[in-house]
């Protein structure tokens, strides 16, 4: 056994992720593998339209094509689930649509089949007929808009501060957040400078390699759910809510996942495979498409109004910030993304007086959740060129006018919490050091132009929540970790098993992580947000604790020693008399928390500050508007690093995924219509699109209340990365964008005016 | 949706398959083009003819007139690493490692890059300005077309449904010079959203004779005559001319990749460092 006092061995250590042979062999467990005796294949039958009334279903012809076991529709659904409408925030979405449509590619009907290309051609044998209402796609249109994509506000019972919105009619308002501190409008009145800008992003897409895919199993008066899911602990509760069962009733089973990025949260496909496998009692499996994944879930557009009182001294002294979120037709998370992700809309900057109003919005497009980032990414983009436009107004530099304004340890956030363990200006420091911002710089010749910028971002942590994880000792001293964390390829299991291991003193190596299993492993409430690391590293290191004081109470009541550290085997074998027994170590991990108050303010709104930036280095072609990023440097504190090579990779790989986010990718809609669905249209950075050179830099910090130091990292790098991009193109050519993605094209007809 | 697969073992027997009447039934080779398009429902064949069986159809030679002739089925790679092609044509070679990606490159073949008649592609335009035939054949008979009149229009081509290129011939190059410059629009590895083909015979600045080809941008491959005739009388001191003629002239399209506007803009550029970096790169 370890020793508490002792140096660490085995965090910190950038040992290989734990299952990464089994993965390049191709032997990992992944949902899609399995393969259930007698299980029916399903495929969706999709609205063709974006806002309409259902006037008829004519599945006659799918029903009796050869090799069909049945065509499903929302009528059916009723059957099984009298109250079929599911959500985390919201109880708005049909299993499949009833009475009305909302979107184009919204789930109708399903055809069942042995054979998965039978179901697929069945489907195409389906005939809807639908009375189209109007519809509405902008969040702007969507705040007036006469075209309301909800008849009536349904608001999930879990949420308090959602109640006040219950039964709320006549509106695309999903949530309203406010944020009052200080006197904003004082401070404009008498500010030496007043800046406003406003800034949009797109709507995009996850993109896992491994498209979303359940698979249901009825086992007796059980369910059993094998699903490619972040939050096997959700799935579990919202499925048997909507069965009236019991949540020992259904278990739900998850291994690896190909990708995640906020995709697999929540309720995606469970609770209609569950469906479908009580109506036709048989194991059924549901294998979205590449392309059906588009009509799924996505990345919330956005706009943002952001305005700026700054004193002559270039001191930012109040700010308003108005955001509409353009959440689709479903509010999935949407309206968490824009109260906790809301409140940090004024940016990492010390800031006296603020406003903030944050609108979640129905609009008639494929549903908008959480995205790698959470809403962060929109929010730095704007308010981070805001600084830039700012900057230069001013005639400053702008990482001296970040420098001036940033909001320090032990100063208080526009939410009232006084910062701690937040290393913001490490932050900016590394970027500047890196990027060698105070020394000359190349700026290119003729009609290639080059330029840079920086840019960082911070992102409260999603919060309360609660993690819970077991570790049992067996009586020969090994080891097993049950937690429901889902490693989608961010090395969960690998960090957590370090955890482990460091506290009981044996190799990570050795430890037994068990794939998420909810009649197994104990309550998670998702893995989402970058809250493991914290939240159930927390919970495993307690975990491993309390199986470590048990063994040295043994040991201590056998005479034997202080501690049992190193003869665990011998602690067994003279307590049962031979090789027998077993130690459970439990540990529950909850933060402290202050819930916003009416005017959304908190003393203790995160349990811990992510802060992420980037630096990058562009070479704009004038004539034609392409552009190449020549380097790019990312910074983030994240707590001490528990596997400093995971984490560099998870800096790396937050970074290019913005990336795309920034300069190509977007889903292109045409009258609702996503007109790009797919991998060929849809394209997102390939190894020649990214840097040649990045460098992903950890700032020395500490997170007291974290395991051994560590925090969350998941999402940080995608802060910074889209106002750098855009700040280093003006600096290269001249011209500012506003919107994203910052295409050549739109570079070009921003240099050259001739809009198409 | 269900077709039938038959892998014939002879050229013969693959020509016998197909059906002047029936353009259902189509040849297959590497399937990246095809697949994509019965993925998305654009085509549902009744039979699939898949050529990967037939012996020499691959293969790259060079005859004494210094002319290479390419199999048709040889893939994308093969003609990329080629030594003879490196020497005999390097612009082709340097194309092809910017075609695509190298998944795609390792299985598609030549003959199909060549047929499929999808006006975002790089081969057809540079292959136009290179001089290169096809050599056609079905039961019917052998025939030769010039790559640069096989596209007839939007996915359009003179192949009836029961011939196949069974091989690509490229001249000798001499004293020609090429380029081939592309732009893609959403990632590196995208279609092109324009390609530019050059090849020019010349004498230090002094052009003798040039060829260019546009393709991606256009609704298929087009050789810019207006803009050779002015290079040709006018010497390179015609070049804005011969550039802004060519912008005038072509008729560019609006899609995915870009606006017509943007692509008409990119078309000049690359036109012009395109006939700089022959003229630059020999002088």
């Amino acid at each position: 056994m370890g020793d508490k006092t002792m140096t660490t061995t085995e965090v910190g250590r950038s040992l290989p992720r734990l299952e990464a042979r089994q993965k390049v062999t191709g032997r990992a467990n992944y949902t899609h593998n399995l393969k259930l005796p007698g299980m029916v294949h399903a495929k969706v039958f999709r609205s063709t339209v974006p806002h309409g009334k259902i006037l008829s279903i004519d599945t006659a012809e799918a029903a009796s094509y050869p090799g069909v076991a049945a065509v499903v529709t929302g009528k059916d659904i009723l059957d099984v689930v009298p109250e079929p409408y599911y959500g985390p925030a919201f109880h708005d979405q049909p299993i499949l649509a009833l009475n009305k449509v909302r979107y184009v590619g919204e789930p109708v009907a399903v055809v069942l089949a042995d054979d998965p290309r039978i179901a697929a051609e069945a489907v195409e044998l389906i005939d809807a007929v639908y009375e189209e209402l109007p519809a509405v796609y902008d969040e702007t249109e969507a705040m007036t808009s006469d075209a309301v994509v909800h008849d009536e506000l349904k608001p999930a019972g879990t949420f308090p501060d959602l109640k006040h919105l219950n039964g709320r009619k006549d509106t695309n308002i999903a949530l309203d957040f406010h944020l009052k501190q200080g006197h904003a409008d004082a401070a404009f009145a008498s500010a030496a400078h007043v800046f406003a800008h406003s800034f949009q992003t797109q709507q995009t897409m996850h993109t896992p390699m491994e498209p979303i895919i359940s698979l249901a199993e009825p086992s007796g008066d059980r369910l059993i759910i094998h699903t490619a899911s972040q939050s096997p602990s959700f799935v579990r509760s919202e499925v048997a809510r909507l069965l009236g069962w019991s949540e020992n009733r259904v278990q739900v089973k998850v291994g690896h996942l190909g990708g995640g990025f906020g995709a697999k949260l929540y309720i995606k496909l469970e609770a209609l495979v569950a469906a479908l496998a009580l109506l036709c009692r048989r194991p059924v499996r549901l294998s979205l498409s590449m392309e059906e994944q588009f009509y799924t879930i996505s990345k919330h557009a956005s706009t943002f109004h952001i305005k700026s009182a700054v004193d002559k001294d270039g001191r930012i002294t109040a700010r308003k910030c108005e955001v509409l979120w353009n959440g689709g037709a479903y509010a999935d998370i949407g309206p968490r993304v824009t109260q906790k992700s809301g409140f940090t809309a004024t940016g990492p900057y010390d800031i006296a007086a603020a406003d903030i109003d944050s609108y979640a919005l129905y609009t008639n497009r494929p549903p908008a959740g959480a995205l790698r980032g959470f809403g962060i990414p929109q929010l730095v983009w704007a308010y981070e060129s805001h600084t830039d436009l700012i900057a230069r107004e001013l005639g400053m530099d702008p990482v001296e006018f970040r420098r001036r304004n940033i909001l320090k340890d032990g100063r208080p956030h526009v939410t009232g919490t006084v910062m701690k363990d937040a290393a913001i200006d490490a932050v900016l420091e590394t970027l500047a050091e890196r990027m060698r911002w105070s020394e000359p710089f190349d700026r290119g010749e003729g009609t290639v132009k080059r330029g840079r910028g920086v840019a960082i971002g911070f992102k409260a942590c999603v919060s309360p929540t609660t993690s819970v994880a077991t570790v049992t000792v067996a009586a020969d001293g090994s080891v097993t970790l049950h937690h429901a964390t889902v490693d989608m390829g961010q090395g969960s299991d690998t960090a957590m098993a370090q955890i482990v291991a460091e506290v009981l003193g044996v190799r990570t190596e050795e430890i037994r992580v068990v794939d998420p299993d909810t009649d197994v492993t104990p309550y998670d409430m998702a893995t989402l947000g970058s809250r493991s690391t914290f939240h159930m590293g927390n919970a495993v290191r307690k975990a491993a604790e309390h199986a470590r004081t048990q063994l040295d109470d043994m040991a201590k009541s056998l005479g034997m020693a202080e501690t049992a550290a190193g003869r665990v085997k011998e602690v067994f074998r003279r307590t049962y008399g031979m090789q027998a027994g077993t130690v459970v170590g439990v540990g529950t991990y909850i933060p402290e928390y202050v819930s916003p108050n009416e005017d959304g303010l908190s003393d203790n709104v995160t349990p811990f500050w992510m802060i992420g930036g980037t630096g990058v280095e562009v070479e704009v072609d004038t004539e034609t508007g392409r552009t190449k990023l020549l380097k790019m440097v990312n910074a983030a504190d994240l707590g001490t690093a528990l596997n400093p090579r995971i984490v560099e990779t998870q800096l790396s790989g937050a970074a290019i995924m913005q990336l795309g986010f920034t300069v190509s990718e977007e889903m292109i809609l045409d009258g609702g219509q996503v007109t790009n669905a797919s991998l060929a249209d849809y394209k997102i950075p390939g190894i020649k699109d990214i840097p040649p050179v990045i460098e992903n830099c950890i700032v020395d910090a500490h997170t007291e209340t974290g395991p051994f130091g560590a925090k969350g990292v998941g999402e940080s790098a995608t802060f910074g990365v889209s106002p750098a991009v855009a700040e280093a193109i003006q600096d290269a050519c001249g011209v500012r964008l506003t919107r994203l993605p910052m295409t050549a094209e739109a570079i070009f007809h921003a240099l050259h005016g001739d809009k198409k | 949706m269900s077709f039938e697969l038959i892998s014939p073992n002879t050229l013969r027997d693959a020509l016998d398959l197909l059906d002047v009447d029936d353009p259902s039934i189509r040849p297959f080779s590497g399937g990246t083009a095809l697949r994509l398009m019965m993925k998305s429902g654009v085509f549902s064949p009744s039979k699939l003819v898949v050529l990967r069986g037939i012996p020499d159809l691959s293969g790259i030679e060079i005859s004494d007139d210094g002319s290479l002739t390419i199999g048709a089925l040889s893939t994308l790679a093969e003609v990329e690493t080629s030594a003879l092609v490196a020497r005999q044509v390097p612009v082709l070679a340097g194309a092809l490692k910017h075609l695509s990606n190298r998944r795609v490159r390792n299985v598609a073949r030549i003959g199909g890059a060549i047929a499929h008649g999808d006006p975002h592609m790089d081969l057809p335009p540079l292959l136009s300005a290179l001089n290169a035939e096809v050599i056609v054949e079905s039961r019917n008979g052998r025939r030769h077309i010039a790559v640069e009149d096989l596209v007839i229009g939007y996915y359009e081509t003179l192949l009836e449904p029961d011939e196949l290129i069974v091989a690509l011939r490229i001249p000798a190059q001499d004293d020609w010079h090429s380029a081939y410059r592309k732009v893609t629009a959403r990632s590196a590895d995208d279609w092109p959203a324009l390609g530019v083909a050059t090849s020019i015979s010349h004498e230090g600045k002094e052009i003798r004779d040039i060829r260019l080809v546009v393709g991606a941008a256009t609704e298929r491959p087009t050789r810019l005559d207006i803009s050779e005739g002015v290079l040709r009388s006018e010497g390179v001191a015609g070049l804005p001319r011969a550039v802004e003629a060519a912008m005038e002239s072509v008729e560019v399209m609006d899609d995915s990749h870009g606006s017509a506007t943007w692509k008409k803009a990119l078309l000049g550029v690359e036109l012009r460092r395109s006939v700089e970096e022959i003229l630059g790169r020999n002088a």
